[in-house]
């Protein structure tokens, strides 16, 4: 049996490392994606430049951006940057798992930050997404007091 | 697409237009309490007006613009990245802008660079970055 410490900064260690669980990607998911965003290109559900359908290139961000949430319980966040690199396309069929290391944590202004770099791969391990992310975190008891 | 010489530094894209509605949102983040993206009670507690998109719907909205700019040259060694600096709520309308940067050699294809911003309904800046993809060269 796991446990989720909450999350806090101070119990965030520089270093320390997450990974997903496996996920396939369904035709269901890459349209329900394409719905959430309102995009509907043809590529989706048809014929690419790949051969068959790809999915969005940023459908697996949030499969990244949890991470965090495979080690500890998560009171409230505010995401503050994402880079992606896209490498290979995301295709209908694949088994994909993130991995992610965090890099740095710093407060800054009264907030506190904390900084992910990670990797999306499809079964065989060949990466599909690369990129780094920086999130806020909302302590327990506090209000974000808006922006 | 287009080749490369054919996208000079300079050109404006078209803009994007994107309504937020809940049920956008929801789709996008799923729906759970304590969210707050999905739970508006605990949005308000944590300090907002209401519930939140969250940022990464702009990079989605990026890379639509980025992919009709280049295509294939975008889901395979496209790049993105954001900052974002004001919250959107569910039921603002976001504008989608991007500028042609930069181009540069790479390999036998041209890197394309995007400034890009998403501006809502007031005319407030939520998110701004810059998106790069590769084009053919002619």
């Amino acid at each position: 049996m796991s446990e989720f410490p909450k999350l806090t900064y101070a119990a965030l260690t520089v270093g320390e490392e997450f990974v997903s669980d496996t996920h396939l990607v369904t035709p269901e998911d890459i349209e329900t994606y394409a719905f959430a965003v309102d995009d509907h290109h043809p590529w989706f559900s048809g014929p690419s430049p790949f051969g068959g359908p790809v999915a969005h290139p940023t459908l697996l961000g949030n499969q990244a951006l949890h991470l965090r949430h495979s080690k500890y319980n998560v009171h409230a966040g505010l995401h503050a940057k994402m880079e992606f690199n896209f490498l290979e396309p995301v295709e209908p069929g694949m088994r994909v798992r993130s991995r992610g290391r965090v890099i740095d944590k710093y407060e800054r202004r009264g907030r506190q930050y904390m900084v992910t770099e990670f990797v999306t791969e499809d079964e065989a391990g060949t990466a599909l997404v690369r990129g780094q992310f920086t999130q806020m975190l909302i302590p327990e008891g506090t209000r974000h007091a808006g922006r | 697409m287009p080749v490369a010489e054919a996208i000079p530094v300079g050109q404006e894209l078209p803009a994007l237009v994107k309504e937020l509605s809940q049920r956008r949102i929801d789709a996008y983040s799923g729906v759970r309490p304590r969210s707050i993206h999905s739970d508006e009670a605990w949005a308000r507690e944590k300090g907002f007006r209401t519930t939140l998109a969250q940022g990464m719907m702009s990079t989605a909205y990026v890379s639509e613009m980025m992919t009709r700019l280049l295509g294939a040259g975008f889901v395979k060694g496209g790049t993105l990245s954001m900052a974002f600096i004001k919250p959107v709520y569910a039921g603002d309308r976001l504008t989608v802008h991007g500028v042609v940067k930069e181009t540069r050699p790479e390999g036998d294809r041209t890197r394309v660079v995007v400034e890009v911003c998403c501006q809502n309904q007031h005319g407030e800046k939520t998110a701004v970055g810059t998106a790069s993809g590769l084009a053919p060269s002619a």
